[in-house]
């Protein structure tokens, strides 16, 4: 009996639990056919060793759930499956460099003659990897420096910590991500964080030292993560100039909320999904578990693409939400709702719709906007097969309001205010995609049923940023 | 905005009348202000009472945070907003309304000099008084400070107040002294002002100036607030004509003026001069 060969899988880039697998990327090898493939194909194998080369700090308990599967493969084609989804599984725990698999006859006293032994030969990463960056931005430079401890007790645990010191702001943040053995789905963290934020749309600038704890975990096909979040926040004028109403806005509150959030995501991909939904839910509560703020919060985000002929993906989404202050204080400014922008609504500035003093954007209480796209490949295709997949135009027609409901009245009247002066925009664009998270957009908008108060941006507009509408 | 940018803004808004609607805003009263931010605001509200200047008083929790310079009180006028004695006094002069124009330029000198010595001597006692003893500030300071904010914030936040005025003391060089020694420079200014002071009904003869605003506002504050001994009150208290003098503002300014029952008094303490 010939010893049998299976050539390793290439190995994929090293990718974290943060961003998923691309499905259309991916590429199962070929096993090398000799010439009694056929017979080896149809035999029965039993799979006896299973080992795990290159262990170093890894605690085994861990990755026995990772592998278990392999056990049950009977024949080779289904072992070489099975080791296929084991090394995936090993991979996005995110504490090795890369994984191999070698699968190989059984050796030693109690070695079958149909059995077999799989290798996982990995390479941990090092404890300990740093960043260091400078920045230079809107009249400010920072030094920025990173620190990352993958698996630091051996059962993927991660920390992170970031530090910016800048010539303005200082800002921190530490994470502490802990998965739960052999269910990586359910895992929770606890984050440590200061941020400093200018809003120069409100002429308000906000700092918010915090710390919040999550748990998520998957029931069915979604996907639920609660969180308990205690933040001191620090409001102040942006300039001399700000309106009396942000004036009266600045000081130091404290929140203390418990959140909820559920997503089911069937789309192939996060950044221009060629098909798939995307629901998301999310609701907070603060006031109930101490702190100065006491509120209701509710949105959602709805997103539902197809593709049609001729390589044109036709994508719409609606986003919503509500903030009912509870108790006698009127809402926070940093808790309320804003639109507009090259994110949001496109063809008016930077989240400058709505209520409005003296030219500094308040935000809203509730809000609804909708989007429909058509995303074409570019006209006549150039860069095709390479650089030019990454770009796309798009035409697109927007819509939403924003406004402050009276609570006292019935849903019948809220859906009368949400539904009169509504802004709507439409226009087209390139799109250029980066990575699996962020995209750019350059538009030509045209903004209609403006309000006063609001401020446009007609014409061409600019858009970085993760989530659009 | 520019300084020249700043300074044409002024022009202007000087050139607009004074509103009705003219607003001063200090910390709670009842269970957040104290002795020293009660003072400045009681010496901001005599002062726009004696140029004839209507003015309503809002409480806010966070009336320091939302002045431009950090301190209390401070006036919304229009469209400007100003905080302190000094840059309210610069304001209303350019609106028209001045106390000091018919003092001559000695006068004007001496006038700012002693109302820096208050600033420098009696405020700062008050400020020492407050934060740096630590029996007043355990048992009222930083409970009054905090008393709008929950758990944990008040005890950072009044801590955080206390360490700042404790530096400035370093700073200026009164953290070596005891309070004895800070009652005692307390007993000089008193006696520096009730020389000045003499028989005259104020401190330039027949007409009052924003020097008799600024006195009036420290000394009655003073005398009416009560803190964890009487020994403040008592040393102003042997100047006899600096209480016929306090007692003679209260009642030209505010019995008369005293519609909404506004009483000028502050917390749990006596609303009349002894």
């Amino acid at each position: 009996m010939g010893t049998v060969h299976a050539r390793s899988l290439e190995p994929l880039p090293m990718q974290g639990p943060e961003l998923g697998v691309q499905a259309d990327d991916m590429d199962l090898g070929e096993p090398e056919h000799e010439e009694k493939q056929e017979v080896l194909e149809n035999k029965d194998v039993v799979v006896q060793h299973v080992h795990i080369d290159g262990l170093g700090r890894t605690k085994e308990d861990l990755l026995t759930y990772e592998i278990a599967d392999v056990f049950r493969a009977k024949n080779l084609i289904d072992v070489m499956k099975k080791s296929h989804e084991a090394r995936q599984r090993l991979l996005r725990l995110g504490i090795f460099r890369h994984v191999e698999v070698v699968i190989d006859t059984a050796e030693g006293t109690d070695a079958l003659p149909n059995g077999l032994d799989v290798t996982f030969e990995v390479k941990e990463l090092r404890r300990m990897t740093g960043s260091y960056n400078t920045m230079v931005g809107n009249n400010e430079g920072s030094m920025v420096l990173g620190l990352k401890l993958p698996n630091v007790f051996g059962r993927a645990e991660k920390l992170t910590f970031q530090f910016s010191y800048g010539t303005k702001e200082t800002s921190y943040g530490l994470s502490f991500f802990k998965p739960q053995p052999g269910h990586f789905e359910r895992n929770f963290s606890v984050n440590l964080y200061k941020v400093t934020g200018q809003f120069p749309w409100s002429s308000l600038r906000e700092t918010d030292r915090g710390v919040s704890t999550e748990f998520s975990f998957p029931i069915w096909r979604t996907n639920h993560t609660l969180k308990w979040e205690g933040v001191w926040r620090e409001l102040g004028c942006l300039a001399r100039t700000a309106s009396f109403t942000v004036r009266e806005e600045s000081g130091h509150s404290l929140k203390s909320s418990l959140s909820h959030a559920m997503v089911i995501d069937t789309r192939n991909s996060t950044i221009l999904p060629r098909r798939g939904a995307l629901l998301k839910i999310n609701q907070e509560l603060a006031g109930y578990t101490g702190g100065d703020v006491s509120f209701l919060k509710e949105d959602f985000e709805i997103q539902l693409n197809k593709t049609l002929f001729w390589d044109s993906v036709l994508s719409t989404s609606l986003w919503g939400g509500m903030l009912l202050p509870l108790g006698d204080k009127p809402s926070c400014i940093a808790d309320r709702f804003y639109l507009g922008g090259p994110t949001s609504v496109r063809g008016f500035s930077m989240y400058s719709i709505g209520p409005q003093s003296e030219g500094d954007y308040l935000g809203g209480e509730a809000y609804w906007a909708g989007g429909l796209h058509l995303y074409t490949p570019l006209p006549f295709r150039p860069g095709r097969g390479g650089f030019g997949d990454l770009f796309r135009t798009h035409f697109f027609l927007n819509a939403g309001n924003l406004c402050n409901l009276n609570y006292g009245e019935g849903p019948r009247a809220h859906l009368s205010k949400l539904a009169e002066c509504i802004r709507w925009s439409y226009g087209a664009g390139i799109v250029l995609r980066l990575g699996n998270i962020a995209r750019l957009e350059l538009n030509y908008c045209i903004p209609m049923g403006v309000q006063s108060g609001d401020r446009i941006c007609d014409g061409v507009q600019f858009g970085a940023g993760i989530r659009f509408l | 905005m520019s300084l020249a940018a700043e300074a044409f803004v002024s022009q202007i808004a000087a050139a607009e009348p004074w509103p009705e609607n003219a607003t001063l805003y200090q910390p709670l009263k009842e269970d957040q202000i104290l002795l020293s931010d009660s003072a400045s605001s009681l010496a901001v509200q005599t002062f726009l009472r004696m140029c004839g200047l209507p003015v309503q008083v809002s409480c806010r929790a966070n009336a320091e945070y939302m002045s431009p310079s950090g301190k209390v009180p401070f006036i919304h006028v229009g469209n400007q907003v100003v905080s302190e004695l000094g840059p309210i006094v610069q304001f209303t002069k350019a609106k028209g309304h001045s106390l000091s124009d018919g003092l001559d330029d000695v006068q004007r000198a001496e006038m700012k000099a002693y109302m820096e010595l208050v600033n420098n001597m009696l405020l700062t006692a008050e400020l020492y008084i407050q934060w740096c003893d630590d029996f007043t500030a355990t048992e009222i300071s930083r409970p009054r400070y905090s008393s709008p904010y929950s758990w944990p914030l008040n005890h950072i936040l009044a801590y955080q107040k206390q360490w700042e005025i404790r530096r400035k003391m370093t700073a200026i060089g009164w953290s070596g002294k005891n309070l004895e020694q800070v009652y005692e420079d307390v007993s000089q200014c008193c006696q520096a002002l009730s020389q000045r002071l003499g028989t005259q009904p104020y401190f330039f003869n027949k007409q009052p100036t924003e020097l008799d605003a600024l006195v009036f506002g420290h000394l009655f504050t003073i005398l009416t607030t009560q803190l964890t001994s009487d020994e403040l009150a008592e040393k102003v208290k042997s100047y006899t004509n600096l209480l016929s003098f306090c007692h003679r503002i209260e009642q030209t300014y505010f019995k008369e003026h005293d519609r909404e029952g506004q009483s000028v008094s502050s917390r749990h303490s006596k609303s009349s001069l002894p």
